[in-house]
Formats: structure tokens, sequence, C-alpha cells
């Protein structure tokens, strides 16, 4: 007999808020992105009843595309979806529209209101508009300057625009953007995504913290020994590497993936689930971090670069190779630091973070390692006991487990470490859903709550500054480290855990 | 919170005046301020037993209309007092007609539509309009006020609305009813919350609903058969309807649906023999509903329905399979009766796969009141238990209908929608093949 896929009393149950009518205007609709995840989220939603009848998508790019052709486009990449539910693409479908747009011409702009008065007149979506920015990041500032001046985002309760990241690609230039970007509009109106919010799991950690009482009196720097936070990637740098030289993992991953993580985990309870008192609490956590060594940054973090590695049959070329690279490239593709927090909570525990392409596993996951028992009355299996450990895992094997230790069966009175686990495909069973269904549909609600405040942003770049400044003036300082495929990253990461006697996790 | 009292002494004005005095309240006098654009709310009124229980002078009044401990506990003293069972439910029918013996000790003061709870002000609703039936003879009046909320901290938002109040006795309500057709903004939402019995005034329910988009009803509040066949006409008619008596198995859906979300347990959903559902007092329609939405969800037809002597209801259902399922919903009196008339307090279903009879699961939920004891008896210690305790939400009905107003999207649940006519077929046999063998 086949396991039914859906929990037939499941169905109905979830309360899901169901989006107003709107057009979804998305920038940079004939990229990747959109055809990749955002369209795909939107059919998910739409699937799931939360998109109202009165709702449109209008895609926007300079190429000359028409409706019917950028209907197509979307159909071929979401084939094996509408193959299963045509009825739905068939009804989904007829609400995609395209208009060819220059954010910088503004007779397009012009054009573009118009188009949009008519999807209002055709679709009933009352004015009500969210614009997508997936362009490339240095079109950000005109964009939203030609979205105001054109008028389209007057109206604080009926248009909002979303940002993807990067936000900035520092302190100074994070700033001059949010300056620009809230003069064309107020903060409520500006979503700046960062996926990663998206997670499930992310957002789990949120509960796990707060709708328990068990965890939140020991979450601190009495009984947290070192929190670990990783982000590991298999894949390299592939179609990205355009982007990804100037970039660098600090700037791709750390900067907003990574401490969006480090800040819900270390964060404070806010007093209400409430976007402005969730993003308050995370806005003051990374305004009271800071590198462990800001006069030296070279001695708390480490850069590395992927070689050559994989096997004779499916050989993995090195960074360096990669098609769009320079041969000499400089761009870190790991980094790994040390991180101190400064304040009553958690003064004096180091926050470990690392990220890397081509690692040796794909894993994200935040492992919070409490201090030994303070006395050692037993012998432990393996020499002496091991502390105890929280891992929240992110990606892949959705899930938490409690790492603690127990007597080993026999006469005597050996301990041995167990695990405890909680897994979301046992217990729901269930996928859930992609971070940018959540995202997308928030946005369109107009919810904030999982998006990040300018405050947020700006704290986020001023954290890495002396890293930034350092590779920017004296990149020598910190060097890149090179490390073989497939493997966890450079010597010298280890290494900088081993001056505190402490190992990384191998997930 | 406290409940949102109206900021002005309600004004008294001829009926007929009543819409060109709210047109000119929202046009001239605050330009700036075209009221809340969020929706419209009429509710049906009648608080029979807190009129009663203010003209006997049990509870000192004045009548507000809405669910309180003063009410609740008055009512529960009735019950002891007229030798009624104690597991009447304190809001009962049979509770009302005790009291109209009884003498007049005080006159009434009547602020009915003036106290808006405060879980319903939050949500700022344009308009109030309360139907507001009196027991004595009394002519048509109507109020009128204009209302706004206070601003919760933080929020600087003055979203005003009005409040009207039709008070009369049912007959002159009812000649005076044509007036909504101009008190109920055509470019909002409109529902009607029928606050009241179901059996009572079904000419004003239609008049009613046919004058709103979307309708509220409890059906916990009537006799049985006519509430589900009610719920099944008016679905039937595409009016769109929820019912709060279905809102409250809420929670007894979710942890029904908690015990098989784990993958490992699904297939036994499939194997479903047994299901008994323990309500407290007589009304089975929350019971029905409840088994209805597993019939439902689980493609059971209902094989054949019959009642006991004891309001007992017992049937089989086929399963898509072939297999059989034995239902038994009881009706246990209990100590303290829920103020909503026949809830839920316990089920147990039990599901025995063929050919692996070792992996039989037996799961038990009962409310937190620990009225399940009757469902853990016997025969399950081969089977793998699951037992949970299912929360018990004692909320005012103003309470679920915020929650409802909150929350939902004004059509009717599919959900509901499909148990419906399964829960009347389930009540309607029963009864019939009762009658058929007495």
């Amino acid at each position: 007999m086949s396991m039914p896929v859906i929990n037939p009393l499941r169905v109905g149950l979830r309360q899901e808020r169901v989006v107003a009518p709107q057009c979804l205007v998305i920038f940079g609709a004939s990229g990747d992105l959109t055809h990749r995840k955002l369209v795909p989220a939107l059919f998910q939603l739409f699937k799931q009843r939360r998109l109202p009848s009165e709702f449109a998508l209008l895609g926007c790019a300079r190429r000359a595309w028409t409706d019917q052709y950028f209907r197509e486009k979307m159909a071929n990449a979401l084939e094996e979806d509408i193959r299963e539910n045509p009825e739905a693409w068939s009804q989904f479908s007829k609400g995609l529209f395209y208009e060819p747009v220059d954010l910088e011409r503004p007779s397009d702009l012009i054009r573009l209101g118009e188009r949009l008065e008519e999807i209002d007149r055709i679709r009933a979506t009352h004015n009500n508009r969210t614009f997508y920015l997936s362009v490339a990041p240095k079109f950000y500032s005109n964009g939203c300057r030609a979205l105001a001046e054109a008028g389209l985002l007057k109206d604080p309760k009926r248009s909002r625009i979303v940002i993807e990241k990067p936000f900035g690609r520092d302190f100074s230039s994070a700033q001059s953007l949010n300056r620009l970007v809230q003069s064309c509009g107020q903060e409520r109106q500006i979503f700046r995504i960062d996926h990663y919010l998206g997670k499930e799991t992310v957002q789990n950690i949120l509960v796990l913290r707060f709708a328990n009482s068990i965890f939140e009196p020991i979450w601190n720097r009495n009984y947290i020994s070192n929190v670990q936070i990783t982000a590991a990637e298999t894949v390299g740098v592939e179609e990205r590497a355009g982007y990804y030289e100037s970039s660098g993992a600090l700037r791709d991953m750390v900067q907003n993936h990574l401490t969006q993580m480090l800040a819900i985990t270390a964060m404070e309870p806010p007093g209400h689930f409430d976007p402005e008192a969730i993003r308050n609490e995370k806005a003051k956590v990374l305004q009271a971090a800071r590198i462990a060594n800001e006069i030296e940054p070279w001695k708390c973090c480490v850069r590395g670069q992927y070689e050559k590695g994989g096997s004779k049959e499916s050989p993995l070329l090195a960074y360096r190779e990669e098609s769009g690279v320079n041969p000499n490239s400089t761009t870190e593709t790991y980094v790994a630091m040390k991180l101190f927090i400064d304040n009553w909570r958690w003064q004096g525990v180091p926050f470990y973070i690392r990220t890397g392409k081509r690692l040796a596993k794909r894993v994200s996951e935040v492992v919070l390692t409490f201090r030994e028992a303070p006395v050692h009355l037993f012998d432990a299996a393996g020499g002496s006991p091991t502390s105890n450990q929280l891992v929240l895992r992110i990606q892949p094997d959705e899930g938490a487990e409690f790492r603690f230790e127990v007597k080993s069966p026999g006469s005597g009175m050996r301990s041995r470490p167990v695990e405890m686990e909680f897994s979301y495909d046992q217990s729901f069973g269930e996928p859930s859903d992609e971070g940018y269904v959540r995202l997308l549909a928030d946005a369109m609600l107009g919810d904030p709550t999982l998006f990040t405040r300018s405050d947020e942003v700006e704290a986020a770049w001023r954290l890495y500054t002396p890293l930034l400044e350092l590779i920017e003036d004296s990149p020598w300082q910190l060097p890149i480290h090179p490390y073989e495929s497939r493997t966890w990253g450079p010597a010298s990461s280890d290494a900088l855990l081993a001056k505190d006697d402490l190992l990384w996790r191998r997930p | 919170m406290s409940p949102q009292l109206t900021l002005q002494t309600p004004l008294q004005l001829p009926p007929g005046e009543i819409p060109s005095y709210l047109e000119q309240l929202w046009s001239n006098d605050q330009p700036k301020n075209a009221g809340a654009n969020t929706f419209c709310l009429l509710v049906w009124q009648p608080a029979w037993i807190e009129q009663e229980l203010v003209r006997i002078g049990k509870i000192k009044g004045p009548i507000v209309g809405t669910q309180n401990q003063e009410l609740i506990k008055a009512s529960q003293e009735v019950v002891l007092e007229e030798n009624l069972p104690i597991s009447t439910p304190p809001f009962d029918s049979t509770v009302i007609s005790s009291l109209s013996n009884r003498n007049d000790a005080q006159p009434i003061e009547d602020q009915r539509g003036q106290h808006i709870d405060a879980a319903i002000s939050a949500l700022q609703p344009r308009r109030l309009i309360t139907l507001a039936p009196t027991i004595k003879t009394h002519n048509l009046e109507a109020l009128v006020a204009a209302y706004c909320p206070l601003p919760e901290e933080g929020s600087g938002n003055s979203a005003c609305g009005d409040v009207v109040v039709l008070r009369g006795d049912v007959n002159s309500l009812h000649t005076g009813l044509d007036i909504l057709t101009d008190l109920l903004p055509e470019d909002l939402p409109s529902w009607l919350w029928w606050n009241g019995s179901l059996d009572e005034r079904p000419e004003i329910l239609n008049q009613l609903s046919s004058a709103t988009q979307r309708l509220i009803i409890d059906s916990a509040i009537g006799d049985p058969i006519h509430c589900l066949d009610l719920l099944q006409e008016k679905i039937k008619e595409g009016q769109a309807i929820n019912d709060l008596n279905w809102l409250r198995l809420r929670n007894w859906r979710e942890s029904l649906a908690m015990v098989f979300d784990p993958p490992t347990r699904r297939d036994s959903l499939e194997k479903v023999v047994k299901l008994d559902i323990d309500i407290q007092g007589k009304n089975p329609v929350q019971g029905l509903l409840l088994a209805a939405w597993l019939a439902d969800r689980l493609g059971w037809q209902i094989k054949s329905s019959n009642s006991g002597d004891l309001g007992n209801i017992d049937a089989i259902f086929h399963r898509s399979d072939g297999g059989s399922v034995n239902f038994s919903l009881v009706p246990l009196p209990v100590g303290k009766p829920s103020i909503h008339p026949g809830e839920v307090i316990g089920i147990r279903m039990i599901c025995k796969p063929d050919k692996s009879p070792q992996k039989a699961t037996c799961v038990i939920l009962g409310a937190e009141s620990g009225e399940c004891m009757r469902l853990e008896a016997g025969g399950m210690a081969s089977m793998e238990l699951v037992e949970e305790v299912v929360p018990t939400q004692i909320d005012s009905v103003e309470k679920d209908v915020a929650r409802l107003l909150a929350s939902s999207r004004g059509t009717t649940s599919p959900l509901l929608a499909a148990a419906a006519p399964v829960a009347a077929k389930l009540l309607n046999s029963a009864k019939t093949s009762n009658r058929k063998s007495s």
C-alpha cells in the first residue's frame, strides 16, 4: 500500500494569510532568479490558494518580449510542475504580463505606469503594487529613484519595493543606498530580502528559543561555551563568476545569511511578536557584535580559495580555472572567523562562523556547545565526557539534535554521548516551502518581520568593516589559503579554533 | 482590553432618518475621515436570557448583550433553583422558559449595541448594526452613535465607525427591516451574525441573510436537525456561511492531524475500524460535524445510522477499500456544562491494518477536563496507544466571532461544506431509523 503523500487531516487546517489584490512587478524578469525562484514560488502560492483571483505579475526587463513569450518562457522553466497541475497553470498564467522597461529611460516609466493602470482595470488589482528589483545591484539606486519620480511609490499603503541582496558593498555604500532608498519611500515600504530568513528552520530558531521555557534560562554565557555557525556548499562558483569575483564569500554569504543566523541565535527575546520588536532586537545584538580582534583582524579571520579536487573520473576545477574567473584572482571562496558579542548575555562567548564553496558536505547549521560539567564523576567512553551540544540543522535534514551523556550499559559507571533528535521529515512528513514562497507572500502582505531593516544592514556591514578595509588596503595580511575541493577548508581555519582548544564540528 | 463603549450618548432618531444622518455625519462633518474601510457587521442580538435575568433582578443590568461571567453564573444558579438537570447548559432554552413565570423586579435598562467587545472593536468595523428584540411589547426605536476606538499604543490610526441599534419587539423589528438596505454600504463586505437560536424567527433570518454577503451562525444553538438542515441548505444555496460550532472544533481537528503528521502513521488512516466520540450533553451537532469531517477526509460513505434511547448515535461507514468503520457518538452528562452545548470531550479512533495486526493503533484524545476515562477502558493492550490532551478553549462567543472576522475570507470553508451534508445525513437517518423501530 502506498503511503499518502499528504496527511489528509492536515488539509485546510493551516490558516495561511491571503495576499490582498495586487500586481507584483519584477524588474529583471528575463533573468535567472525570476524563472528559477520567483515564478515557481508564486505558482506555489497560487496552488496553495494564497493568491487572490485579483492578482497579476508584470515582468519587466530591457528585452523586447511579449506577454505570450514571457508566459512561454516561464512555462518552460516550470515544465514538470505544470504537467502535474495543468489546470492551475492555465489559470495562473492568465495573470502573467510583460512590459519592456529600461529603468533609466523616463519614457519607459511612463509607459509602465500606463500598463499598470491597464492591468488594474483588467485584473482589479486596485493600484496595489509590489516592485521587486531583481536587477544588478548597481541599478538599485537608479531603479528606486525612477520609480519614485514616476510617482509609483507615493502611496505607502499601496506600494512596496523589494530589494535583493547584496545591499551595498560596505558600510558607507549601504548607508548611501539606504539614504537614497528612504528618500524614495518610507522605511515600511522597503523590503530588503534575505532568503535565509524565509527558511522554516531559521524561523524555528525563534520558536525553539521563545516558545519553550527550558532553553532561554541556559541560553547565555553562564552555560554556553561557544557557538559555531556553518553554511557549507559543495558546489563551486558555477555560472556566477562575474558577480562572485567582485563579492567573495564575505559579501556573498557572511554579511547577510550568516549574520542573520547569528542575530536570531543571539538576540534578546522581543516583548511581543511584532516586526519592529523583532527587528529592534536583531539590530541591537548586531550593534553589540564585533570581530574578536579589531586591531589585528588577521588573527581572528581566515580566507581560503578552492583548488582542484574530486577524482580522476570526475575532476573538479580550481576556482582560478573556472570560466569567467581571473586566473590570479584573490577572491575568497571560504571564510572563517571568530566574533564576540559585547552584552550581558554573551560577553566572552566566542561565535565562530564559516562558509565556503566546494566544501565536503552541503550543510547549514548552528551549534551551541555547553560548558562542561564542573566535576567529572564518571569515566567517559571517549576519555573525557563530551560537552552537551544543541545542533540546529538549517539544511538539509532540517531539524535539531541534542547531545548529552548517558550511562554506558554494563556493570561500571562509564558515560558515553547519545543524541536526541527532532526531524522535520519524520515529524511532519511534508517538505517545507522554499524561502521565497514565504518571503514573497510576506512582502505582498506588507509584513516586514522577515526582512532586514536599514539599521540591521548597516550594523552588519559595520561589523565586518575592519576585515573589508584590511582586504582592500593590505590584502597580504589576510592571505588566501588554498584548500582542496571537497574538503573542510584550509588548515589555518582549524588552527583558528585550535588556539582556543576547540575543533570545528564535523557535520 | 476592556469592551469599547461608544464615545457619545446614542442619538435616538426616527428609523427613516438614520441613513441620511449617517451620510451627513461622514461626508460633511468630518471630511477627512470617511470612516474605517473595513466591513459592516449586522448582529441579531436577542439576549433573551439576559433580558429575563435583568427583569427578575437576578443581575443588575443594564442589558449589554455580551457574554460575561456574571451572566453565566446567574444562569447556572437558575439551573439549580429551577431543578433543571445539572448538565443543562447555562444558556439553554429551558433556562429561559423557566424564568418567564417569575415576576418583574426592576426596570430594564437596555444598552445592547453600545458595548462592543474589545476583540471586535479591535478590528475596527465600519458599521455595527444591532437588532435588539425585546421580551416585552415595544415599538421600533432607532439609536445611532459614531465611535472611534481609542488608538492602541504606537498606532495613530483613528479609523472610526458608527453604531446603529434597532430596538423593538420582534414584530415591530420585522416590519422595520427595510431600512437595512440603505444602511449596508455596498462597497464593503457585510456580515450577519445570528447571535441566537436558529429555531427562532426563520423569516427574519432569511431576510437578513439575503441582505448580507456573509452569515455567521452557531449550529450548537437550536434543534439539531434544524440546525444541520439549515447549514446544509445555506451551503447549497451558495450563501457564504461560517459556523462557530465548527470553528470550535479546530483544536480537535488540529490534534488529530498532529497525531498523523509523522509519515510512519499515515498508513493507519486508511484502516480505521472504530471511531468513538463523546460529547457533553445531548446536542450532537458538533460531534457529528467532527465525524463527518473525518468521513469526508478519509473517503468513508455512510452505510447505516441509528439512534439510541440515551441520545447516542451509532453508524457504520464504508471505507473506500471495502472495510467498515463502526462509529458511535455518546452524550455524557457533565457536572459543569460548557456554555456551548454538545462540545466534544473525547475521541477514540482505532486503526487495524488487515495484514499486520501488530501495527494496530489506538488514538485517544481527551479534553482537558479529563472526561475521556471511559474511552480508555479495555482492549487496547496490544496496540500502539497514542494519547493526547486537547486544550479546551473556553472563549466568549464574541471572541469566536472576532477570530472568524479576522481570519476568514468570508467564503464557506470547503471542509465545512463537505462535512455538513454528511453530518445532516447521519442525524436524519438515525432519527428515521429510530422512529421506524419504535
